[in-house]
C-alpha cells in the first residue's frame, strides 16, 4: 500500500495540519450498492451492518497526520436501538389512533424523549469513534440538548429565522464543548456576531427568494382574485398561466431558501470549528468556500436524481472530500509528546456495548 | 494453495503501528507468525510486543483500503494499512482472506449484476412487495382497530365539529329505508352499517364513511339534493364502496410502507434526495387516492343497480356541485379526487357497461 509505513508523529513538529480524505468514488460504489442490495433482500435488517460499513469507510478514509479515524459500533447495537425506538415510535402512533383523543401523545412524547436520545446518540457517536485507538466520549446532558436543539429550534421557527444564529451557536457549544478525548475536553465559543454576519448573506437570498414569489403572485392578481372570489369562472385556457406560475413560485422558493440554507450550514460550519480549541492550546480549523460548498450539495442532487441514484456513492465522497481538506488542526507544541500521553479515560473504555444508539446525530 | 497466497517463508504478514492497550502512544511495528502465534514486533527487535494465537485475535473486517485493525486478548492493537498483507495471510490460513461481502463489492464488472439485481428488487419491492405487505396487514388488523378508530374518530367529530341533526323525521326515514335497500345488497349486509344524521358545522356539505361501517351524512347535504333522495342514497353507496374495499386502513398501511422503504435505503441516498423521494411519495399517494374515488364510484353504480335504482344516482350529485360549487377542474397531479366532469363520464359509461350495453368506446 501507497501509505504502508506512514509517517511517525513522534518527533513531528508542531504547528498547523490538515485533515485529508483518501475515499474513492469507485471503491465507495461497491460499498454503497451492495449495502443497498443486502438491505432489500435482508428487508431492511441488513441496514444496520450497512451503516457500520458506510462509517467505517467514511471515517477510515478520513486522515490526520497519516493516521485515520476509526468506527466501531456494531451492527447489532445499531439494531437494537433502531428496533427500540421504531417499538416505540408504532406503539404511540397506535395509541393516537386507536383513541383521536390521545392524538397529540406522540408528539409530546417525542418532545419530552427527543432530547435524551439526542443526547444519547450524540455520546453513542462519540464513544464508537476512535482517533489514534482513543476514543472520543460526550458528556452533555437531556437538559443541555433541549435547550440547543428543541429551544433554540422552536425560537428560530416563530422568528422567522432571525433567531436561528444564536440557535446555532448553543447548538455549537453544547455538541464542541461536551466532546472529550483521551480525558481532556473540546471548548467552543463561536462569537454570535460572525455568525449573524454570515446569517445576514442567507437571509438577503431568502429575501430575493420571496421576492420573486411575490411578484409572480402580484403579476397574476388579476387572476387570483376572480378563482377566489367565485371559483369555476375561469376557463381552462385562463387557468394554464396560473399553474404555471405556481409551479415556477413552488420551485424558486425551494430553490432559493435551500441555497440560503447551504450558505449558512456552511458558514457557521467554519465560525464554529474556529472558535474550537482542543485542550485549551490546540486550535481547529475550518475554511470552507460557501460558494463552493453550496455548488457542491446541490450539483450532487441533481447528479444523483438524473442517474436514478448511481452517482449517489461520487457525490458521497466529493462532499467529504471537499469538508474534511478544508478542515484542520493547529497543534501548539510537539505533536508526538501530546500522543505519547493521551490515555482512553474510564466511561467511555467498552462502556458503547452497554449503549444504544438513540437518535443518531451524527457529528 | 496458490503461490500468491502464500506466507513470507520469515513469517511476516504485514507492517504498521501498534498501541498498548488504550493509548494514543504507538510503535512502528511488524506482524508475524511465529511458531503458531501471530506477533507485533518492533521495527528493529525480536521480543514481542504482544502475541497470541490466531483464534484468540481479532481482525477487523476488510472495508475498502482503510486500515486493518489486529486486537490482541490484552487490548492492545496493530493498525496497517496493508490490507493485501492480512488478506493474503488470512486466506493461507483458511479463513477466507478479505470475505464475501468485500469481494462483492470490489469494482469489477460483476458489480453490473449488483446493480442490476439492485435495482430489480427495489422495482419488485415497490411494485408488488409494499402492496401484499398493505395485504397481510389488512387481513391480519383484528376488527377491534377499525371499530375503535371509528368511534374514537366520531366522539372527536362529535365534540368539535357536528351537532345533532336538525332533519325531520320523516326525511330521515326516507333515506335511511334507501340506504338500508342498498345496504341489503352489499355482501357484508345491513348489520354492518350503520347511518348517522349529523349537522355538519363548517364542513358543510358532506358524507363520509369510517372504516367499521359508520357513515355520516351532514344535514347541508340533504338540503343540497332538496326532494331528490335517489341521489343522496347513490352518495351513501359510494361510501358502502370505501368501506367495502377497506380504503382508509389501505392507504394508512400504503403510506408506512412507502415511508419505510425510504427510510431504509434513506441513509444511503443522501437528506436532500430522501425529501425529493418524499415529497414524490405524496403526490404518489394522491393518486391512489384517485384511483379509491373511481373505484367507490363504480360500486355505487353496481349498488344501485342491484338494489333497483337509477346506477347514475350519484352522476346527478357532481351535476349539483358543479353548479353551486363552480367545480369544474380537470384531474390534476395535485388533486385527491378525480375531476368531477372526468368522474361523471366514468359513472355513466360503466352504469352503461353493467347494464349490458356494449362498451361506449367501442361503439
Amino acid at each position: 500500500m501507497s501509505l504502508a509505513g506512514s509517517p511517525q508523529p513522534a518527533g513531528q513538529a508542531g504547528g498547523f495540519h490538515r485533515v485529508t480524505f483518501t475515499g474513492k468514488a469507485s471503491e465507495y460504489f461497491g460499498i454503497w450498492i451492495v449495502n443497498v442490495l443486502l438491505t432489500i433482500l435482508t428487508i431492511g435488517i441488513y441496514s444496520a451492518w450497512a451503516k457500520v460499513r458506510r462509517n467505517r469507510y467514511f471515517f477510515g478514509n478520513t486522515v490526520l497526520l497519516g493516521r485515520s479515524f476509526e468506527y466501531h459500533a456494531r451492527g447489532v447495537q445499531i439494531l437494537i436501538g433502531r428496533l427500540i425506538v421504531l417499538g416505540a415510535f408504532v406503539v404511540l402512533n397506535i395509541i393516537a389512533a386507536v383513541l383521536p383523543i390521545l392524538v397529540l401523545l406522540p408528539t409530546l412524547a417525542v418532545l419530552i424523549a427527543l432530547p435524551w436520545l439526542v443526547a444519547k446518540g450524540l455520546r453513542f457517536s462519540a464513544r464508537v469513534t476512535s482517533y489514534r485507538n482513543v476514543r472520543f466520549d460526550f458528556v452533555g446532558g437531556a437538559g443541555g440538548a433541549f435547550k440547543a436543539f428543541i429551544l433554540g429550534g422552536l425560537l428560530a421557527v416563530i422568528t422567522l429565522g432571525i433567531l436561528t444564529p444564536l440557535a446555532s451557536r448553543w447548538v455549537s457549544r453544547y455538541i464542541g464543548s461536551n466532546l472529550r478525548y483521551g480525558g481532556k475536553a473540546f471548548d467552543t465559543d463561536p462569537k454570535l456576531g460572525a455568525i449573524y454576519k454570515s446569517w445576514f448573506l442567507s437571509f438577503l437570498i431568502a429575501v430575493v427568494g420571496l421576492g420573486i414569489v411575490a411578484l409572480l403572485v402580484v403579476a397574476n392578481l388579476s387572476l387570483i382574485l376572480p378563482m377566489i372570489e367565485t371559483p369555476g369562472s375561469l376557463t381552462p385556457e385562463q387557468q394554464i398561466p396560473v399553474f404555471i406560475s405556481i409551479a415556477v413560485g413552488y420551485v424558486v422558493l425551494f430553490s432559493t431558501l435551500g441555497i440560503a440554507g447551504l450558505f449558512y450550514r456552511a458558514g457557521v460550519r467554519n465560525i464554529a470549528w474556529s472558535a474550537t480549541t482542543f485542550d485549551a492550546k490546540h486550535q481547529l480549523m475550518s475554511d470552507l468556500s460557501r460558494t463552493r460548498y453550496t455548488w457542491i450539495a446541490i450539483s450532487n442532487v441533481i447528479v444523483t436524481l438524473l442517474t436514478f441514484g448511481l452517482m449517489r456513492p461520487w457525490a458521497a465522497v466529493r462532499m467529504a472530500r471537499y469538508t474534511w481538506e478544508h478542515t484542520g488542526i493547529t497543534f501548539n507544541g510537539d505533536v508526538g509528546e501530546l500522543f505519547s500521553t493521551l490515555e482512553a479515560q474510564g466511561s467511555a473504555v467498552g462502556a458503547e456495548f452497554m449503549d444504544f444508539e438513540g437518535f443518531d446525530f451524527g457529528f | 494453495m496458490a503461490s500468491e497466497n502464500a506466507i513470507a517463508a520469515d513469517g511476516a504478514i504485514a507492517s504498521g503501528d501498534w498501541h498498548p492497550a488504550g493509548s494514543s502512544r504507538s510503535i512502528e511495528a511488524r506482524l508475524v507468525e511465529r511458531a503458531g502465534e501471530i506477533a507485533a514486533l518492533p521495527v528493529a527487535g525480536e521480543k514481542p510486543l504482544a502475541g497470541a494465537g490466531l483464534s484468540w485475535i481479532e481482525i477487523s473486517a476488510r472495508v475498502g483500503s482503510i486500515p486493518r485493525r489486529v486486537t490482541f486478548p490484552d487490548g492492545s492493537v496493530f493498525e496497517t494499512w496493508d490490507n493485501d498483507g492480512v488478506d493474503r495471510y488470512l486466506a493461507a490460513r483458511g479463513k477466507g482472506g478479505a470475505g464475501l461481502v468485500h469481494w462483492l463489492e470490489q469494482f469489477r464488472l460483476r458489480l453490473i449484476v449488483i446493480v442490476l439485481a439492485a435495482f430489480v428488487l427495489g422495482g419488485i419491492v415497490y411494485r408488488w412487495g409494499v402492496p401484499a405487505l398493505v395485504e397481510v396487514a389488512i387481513l391480519t388488523t383484528p376488527p377491534i382497530v377499525p371499530e375503535l378508530m371509528s368511534q374514537g374518530t366520531l366522539q372527536a367529530l362529535d365534540k368539535t365539529t357536528f351537532s345533532p341533526t336538525k332533519l325531520p323525521d320523516d326525511k330521515r326515514k326516507e333515506i335511511a329505508d334507501g340506504f338500508a335497500r342498498i345496504a341489503a345488497q352489499s355482501p357484508r349486509g345491513t348489520g354492518a352499517y350503520t347511518l348517522n344524521f349529523r349537522d355538519g358545522g363548517f364542513i358543510g356539505p358532506n358524507a363520509f364513511a369510517l372504516p367499521d361501517g359508520t357513515l355520516v351524512v351532514t344535514d347541508q347535504l340533504v338540503e343540497m339534493a332538496g326532494k331528490d333522495t335517489e341521489m343522496i342514497v347513490g352518495v351513501l353507496a359510494h361510501e358502502i364502496g370505501h368501506v367495502e374495499l377497506e380504503h382508509s386502513l389501505r392507504q394508512l398501511y400504503r403510506a408506512a410502507g412507502m415511508t419505510g422503504l425510504i427510510m431504509l435505503i434513506a441513509g444511503d441516498v443522501g437528506s436532500s434526495v430522501e425529501d425529493v423521494l418524499v415529497q414524490g411519495g405524496g403526490l404518489l399517494a394522491l393518486s391512489y387516492s384517485r384511483d379509491a374515488e373511481s373505484a367507490a364510484d363504480r360500486r355505487s353504480v353496481e349498488l344501485m343497480a342491484k338494489a333497483g335504482y337509477d346506477p347514475t344516482a350519484i352522476a346527478r350529485f357532481f351535476t349539483l356541485l358543479e353548479e353551486k360549487l363552480g367545480d369544474k377542474s380537470d384531474t390534476s397531479l395535485l388533486s385527491t379526487h378525480p375531476g368531477t366532469p372526468q368522474r361523471k363520464k366514468e359513472i355513466t359509461d360503466y352504469a352503461r357497461i353493467i347494464s349490458g350495453q356494449s362498451d361506449p368506446d367501442l361503439q
